[in-house]
């Protein structure tokens, strides 16, 4: 059951990685806020609410594992494993500069709590699936939590990893699509054939959900339903907004790459205060 | 090559990972519909069935599943065609499984023009060791017959990191009879009869470069075999050591001419300023379908071209002697 205490947890968390977010953004003079800013609550949601994690032993063997595989997201994961305490918030400036443990993607082995390598686009679902036929040969029982996002989907391996997933009866993957319907080049809907996206994982054989990605109620529902479907993965189709909780961001694609100003950090950090 | 012996690299390779997998638990296999490929019996499979991965024809998901398993403190194995691992695969094995460093063992079938033989160009491969070389951290083992692959697979198995080994078509001849021990990352004196020439050869082209050195000392010249199985760590120091001894120097493999054995003896030679080099291969072309042994020879891989390459680097070290 969901809470109105978890919700409000939740929301807060979401709050100040946001804020981090933009902040690192515009320290590192590089990176792609609005994808980061449309994962924030999904992502709070998770490491606030849901993965067994234990940042004092970031490999423990019986965690739940996370892989943002649009991993040009990032600042939102790094944000939220220092909110975790994986490691200090001092760092999270360091993103993107010489010698940083904060890569521009995601690093497994320069990252405390980055599970998987990330960033180039499509390979989340087959590492997740991975990651699960693992549990099973290790005898754990943690879920796999992994976001793509919909511009992402049109990789080809994407599809091979949602057959095999089905054959496997990968019960315990969990896959969030960020439907923003943006990406890079535009509108998801002129650049590709993609749409609609939800029949396609229907068809593929998953358990499909569709919910609004900002609405914490929903993630976290949406999260528990999902748990509970033992025999075939889980696909939620989260309908979110790029640049989400900052208005000038909203929308607006060119925050897609998109480094803020001081003054459009102040602006920001305003709309986040 | 009717009296020649003959050992199914395949077959060796899925039998060392039948006793890798039943002593510990905690190694698998991923195939992308590639089991017969290697052989794999019903028995095997239901044995196995918690260790063994099918995705289907889907080499890239086949990868990075593997990387995911990887990531769990599995040793995860990898088997398919060369080519559809370091080509069609080629990013997922550079990006998530080299630069994470995870512990991923990649079988490529079919590789070179003998492995691939009459499928024809879409099935030979020979540019996987040029590709899997330039990626970092990648031990690349190209083993000579059934019984290396063995010795490598087990070796392999017992080092940490990703690592790319090469196998045939099944049909494989047995080359170095009886067995010697194999050594990762150490070069193999296989015949050392003077310094007159040095061969540089690994694969099933180490025995047309054991015929040619034959050949090669009953016209008076006495020279040495040396095969190269690690490409990578290369064993700098022992080729340069042969180079020291014998400066006229050949590479015979079965692989683009550009990347692979010849390219790392070259280097070698350039920068230690010792030596002089005839690279055999396949000279920046595409082969064809055809019967194996006679597709060596059509590309430029027979036992006399061998032979003639050696004659003509001994001739130029001895023009370079004599201008001094």
């Amino acid at each position: 059951m969901v809470t109105e205490q978890d919700i409000r947890e939740v929301a807060e968390a979401a709050r100040q990685i946001r804020r981090d977010v933009v902040s690192m953004i515009h320290l590192a003079g590089d990176g792609h806020p609005g994808p980061a800013l449309s994962v924030a609550d999904i992502v709070a949601a998770l490491y606030f609410k849901i993965l067994r994690v234990n940042p004092a032993e970031p490999l423990w063997e019986g965690r739940d594992r996370f892989i943002l595989s649009k991993g040009h997201a990032c600042p939102t994961l790094y944000a939220a494993l220092a909110r975790r305490g994986f490691f200090s918030t001092d760092v999270l400036p360091s993103l993107r500069s010489l010698g940083s443990i904060l890569q521009g993607h995601p690093d497994m082995q320069k990252t405390p709590g980055v599970d998987s390598t990330s960033g180039s686009l499509g390979n989340g679902v087959s590492i997740g699936l991975g990651m699960t036929l693992a549990a099973r040969v290790n005898r754990q029982d943690y879920f796999t939590y992994v976001i793509v996002g919909d511009g992402e989907i049109q990789e080809g391996i994407v599809w091979e990893a949602a057959m095999a997933a089905v054959h496997y009866r990968a019960g315990r993957l969990i896959v969030f699509v960020d439907h923003n319907g943006q990406q890079s080049g535009g509108p998801v809907r002129e650049v590709s054939g993609l749409y609609p996206v939800l029949p396609k994982w229907e068809a593929f054989g998953w358990h499909c959900q569709e919910i609004d990605g900002h609405d914490l109620r929903a993630i976290l529902t949406a999260i528990e339903r999902a748990q509970a479907e033992a025999d075939r993965p889980s696909c939620v189709v989260a309908r979110t907004v790029k640049g989400k909780g900052i208005p000038f961001m909203e929308a607006d694609n060119s925050w897609h790459k998109r480094v803020p100003t001081k003054d459009e950090l102040d602006k920001a950090l305003a709309a986040l205060a | 090559m009717s009296g020649m012996r003959m050992e199914s690299t395949r077959v060796a390779f899925l039998e060392t990972l039948t006793e890798l997998m039943e002593a510990d638990p905690k190694t698998v296999v991923v195939f992308a519909d590639s089991v017969k490929v290697f052989r794999a019996t019903p028995e095997f499979l239901q044995r196995f069935r918690g260790q063994v991965f099918d995705v289907g024809i889907a080499e890239q998901n086949m990868v990075a599943t593997a990387a995911g398993l990887a990531t769990c403190n599995l040793t995860a194995f990898v088997a398919t065609y060369a080519g559809f691992i370091t080509m069609r695969a080629c990013e997922q094995v550079r990006t998530f499984v080299a630069y994470p460093g995870l512990n991923v063992k990649f079988i490529g079938a079919n590789a070179g023009i003998f492995g691939g033989e009459r499928e024809g160009v879409t099935h030979q491969f020979f540019e996987d060791l040029a590709i899997v070389r330039s990626i970092p951290g990648v031990t690349v083992v190209v083993p000579a017959d059934a019984s290396e692959v063995r010795q490598a697979t087990r070796a392999l198995a017992n080092t940490v990191g990703p690592a790319y080994l090469r196998i045939g078509s099944g049909r494989d001849p047995v080359v170095v009879d009886p067995p010697r021990a194999f050594e990762l990352g150490k070069i193999r004196r296989l015949e050392d009869h003077g310094r007159d020439f040095v061969i540089f050869a690994n694969g099933y082209l180490l025995q047309r470069s054991l015929e040619a050195a034959a050949q090669l000392r009953s016209q008076g010249l006495y020279g040495r075999v040396v095969e190269v199985h690690t490409l990578r760590p290369l064993d700098v120091t022992g080729i340069v050591q042969v180079l020291a001894e014998s400066p006229a120097a050949v590479t015979v493999e079965d692989h683009q001419i550009n990347g692979a054995l010849g390219s790392a003896v070259a280097e070698v030679i350039a920068e230690h300023g010792i030596g002089r080099l005839v690279r055999l291969g396949l000279q920046d072309v595409f082969a064809e379908s055809g019967d194996a042994f006679g597709l060596l020879d059509r590309y430029g891989l027979g036992v006399r071209d061998i032979v003639q390459a050696v004659e003509r680097v001994v001739t130029k070290v001895a023009a370079t002697a004599g201008t001094r």
